[in-house]
């Protein structure tokens, strides 16, 4: 089991800067529970290639806002949404939308490290499998690059048929990546995905980050806000269900341009 | 402690031990009854001869016949049980939305509650004649009604058990597994039910203990003659159906005819406490562990 190619094959544009393109775009969008409005009036565009963090205090809106971009909100009973949510164009909450598809595109790791009780090999090959690819070697080389991305692999590769659950926590998470990596979406989404790791572990998952970003898009939610300064390229600080702010990274962390960023960011509140 | 304290406690203890005794008492009839059974009938032909013929002339003594009238009509109930309990549980773990889950969950369970010999009736006067019209050559006793209303009868059993074990399994593996661009369906059936198949198994189990100690819709329309081998067309006994046939009858107190009933009772006990016990063990052994 060889990987063929190596990682810079696979980055778009290789010569010269790469060419951004808005991947992740949301026009006017309000989202209620119920009576309760959680997300009121956003817009805001995502670029091809950057990570993107959202911030701001518990219950603000990041989570769902987050959540709206693969359509897993759908679960949740009452839940409303007026607006446009656009990827790649296409319009997220259009009633044709198969949401299956959807997902395949925009990939998603979630706060608690969630392997399938299976062997570390199905979990990873589950997303090609739901697909109905059964080629052998086409699943196992995909398996084999999708831990060698998230750095797994050599912790793992002699013990493929193992039970996930039996990996440390911070090794879950990093499973969990593969696993979303393995269907190639265009889009990570990763809700709080460092929150219950240890340092190192986190530290690992953000370093990895550096390297997603030259094939996916990333989207993610933290409550840590040097993770934010660290691994974002732009920032989106979110309160009581308004994008108080967004802008680059470097200027929301040194010269916010509102006062409740400025006072959140300083851990004033929040 | 206190005197009122002391007599409280005295009393729990006499409430717990009354269980624990009856349980002994039973065990010791049974042992003590069996024993001079075998005093008279070799273990060896009990176990290998094909005719189960004690109240007759000619006597065999091979429990045989009765097991194979048991695991035929417990065959078939389980085949009907699973794949219609298990559909029950997934519909209504993953389709169904909450407020039809919380009503029709106790009603199905009410199926558990309809007295076993309207069952048995049902299987005789409904189930056979309605078979009867598709395959004239069913007996009108026969082990196929009586396995296929056993198995409606412990729907609930696999439905509801399994249910349970489904709904303990945690949000974030059905949320991962959607995430990842499943259908409900793939969902159900790749990451839901494996990763609750330990609580199912236990299910099934206690379903098939449940169908070999059931009496009464075997004894009224399995029929009463032992039969080695294991045609469902044809009029069949179970362990169950003996010991009642016997018991009703009149053979005296005391006689060796008597005395089968506690062997065959006793080869009943060990298969419904092997069961039990497998079911327990499993489910210490084999429940996944989620933090």
């Amino acid at each position: 089991m060889t990987v063929k190619e190596p990682m810079s094959a696979l980055v778009k544009n290789p010569q010269g800067a790469p060419r951004k393109n808005t991947i992740i775009e949301a026009r006017n969008v309000d989202v209620f529970y119920g009576k309760f409005q959680a997300l009121k009036d956003i817009n805001i565009t995502m670029e091809e290639n950057s990570v993107t963090a959202f911030i701001g205090p518990s219950g603000c809106g990041k989570s769902t806002f987050l959540r709206c971009f693969n359509r897993m909100n759908d679960y949740i009973d009452e839940f409303s949404i007026k607006g446009e949510v656009l990827i790649d164009n296409k319009k997220v909450y259009w009633k044709n939308v198969a949401v299956e598809e959807l997902r395949k595109e925009v990939g998603m790791v979630f706060q608690k490290p969630n392997p399938f009780p299976k062997s570390i090999f199905d979990n990873v090959a589950y997303g090609l499998k739901i697909q109905g690819i059964n080629d052998k070697t086409f699943v196992e080389e995909r398996v084999v690059k999708s831990l060698k991305d998230v750095a797994l692999w050599d912790e793992v590769k002699d013990e493929m048929k193992k039970s996930a659950l039996a990996l440390s926590g911070g090794q879950q998470q990093r499973l969990c990546i593969a696993r979303t990596l393995a269907v190639k979406p265009k889009i990570i989404l990763m809700d709080e995905p460092t929150s219950a790791l240890d340092p190192i572990s986190t530290a690992k998952i953000e370093e990895l980050m550096f390297e997603l970003k030259k094939e996916y898009t990333i989207v993610i939610v933290t409550h840590n806000m040097q993770q934010a300064g660290r691994i974002s390229d732009k920032t989106a600080f979110f309160y009581m269900g308004d994008l108080v702010e967004y802008g680059d990274t470097k200027q929301i962390f040194t010269n916010p341009k509102k006062e409740r960023t400025q006072n959140y960011i300083t851990g004033r509140f929040g | 402690m206190k005197f009122s304290e002391k007599i409280i406690v005295a009393l729990l203890k006499f409430a717990a031990s009354i269980t624990i005794i009856t349980t002994i008492g039973i065990i010791m009839v049974l042992l003590f009854e069996t024993i001079n059974f075998f005093k008279e009938v070799s273990f060896w032909e009990f176990i290998t001869d094909k005719e189960w013929t004690p109240l007759f002339a000619q006597k065999h003594f091979g429990i045989l016949p009765l097991v194979t009238g048991t695991l035929l009509t417990t065959l078939i109930a389980i085949m009907v049980a699973l794949p219609v309990g298990l559909t029950i549980a997934v519909y209504l773990n993953m389709y169904a939305p909450k407020g039809f889950r919380k009503t029709v969950k106790p009603l199905l369970e009410v199926l558990a509650a309809i007295p076993t010999v309207v069952y048995g009736f049902f299987a005789l006067s409904v189930v056979t004649p309605f078979l009867q019209s598709i395959y004239p050559d069913l007996a009108g006793f026969n082990a196929l009604s009586a396995g296929i209303v056993m198995g409606i009868m412990i729907i609930p059993f696999v439905s509801s058990l399994s249910e349970d074990a489904l709904y303990a399994v945690p949000k974030t593996l059905k949320e991962a597994s959607f995430g990842m661009g499943s259908t409900r369906f793939q969902t159900s059936f790749k990451v839901m039910v494996p990763a609750a198949s330990s609580g199912i198994i236990v299910s099934i189990i206690l379903a098939i203990s449940r169908a070999i100690g059931e009496t009464m819709i075997v004894a009224i329309a399995a029929g009463q003659q032992p039969r080695f081998g294991f045609d469902p067309t044809v009029p069949i006994e179970t362990i169950t159906a003996y010991i009642v046939q016997v018991s009703m009858g009149d053979v005296p107190h005391g006689t060796l005819e008597y005395r089968t009933i506690f062997a065959a009772g006793i080869t009943l006990f060990a298969f419904t406490f092997v069961l039990n016990s497998v079911s327990f063990w499993i489910k210490k052994r084999y429940q996944e562990k989620y933090d």
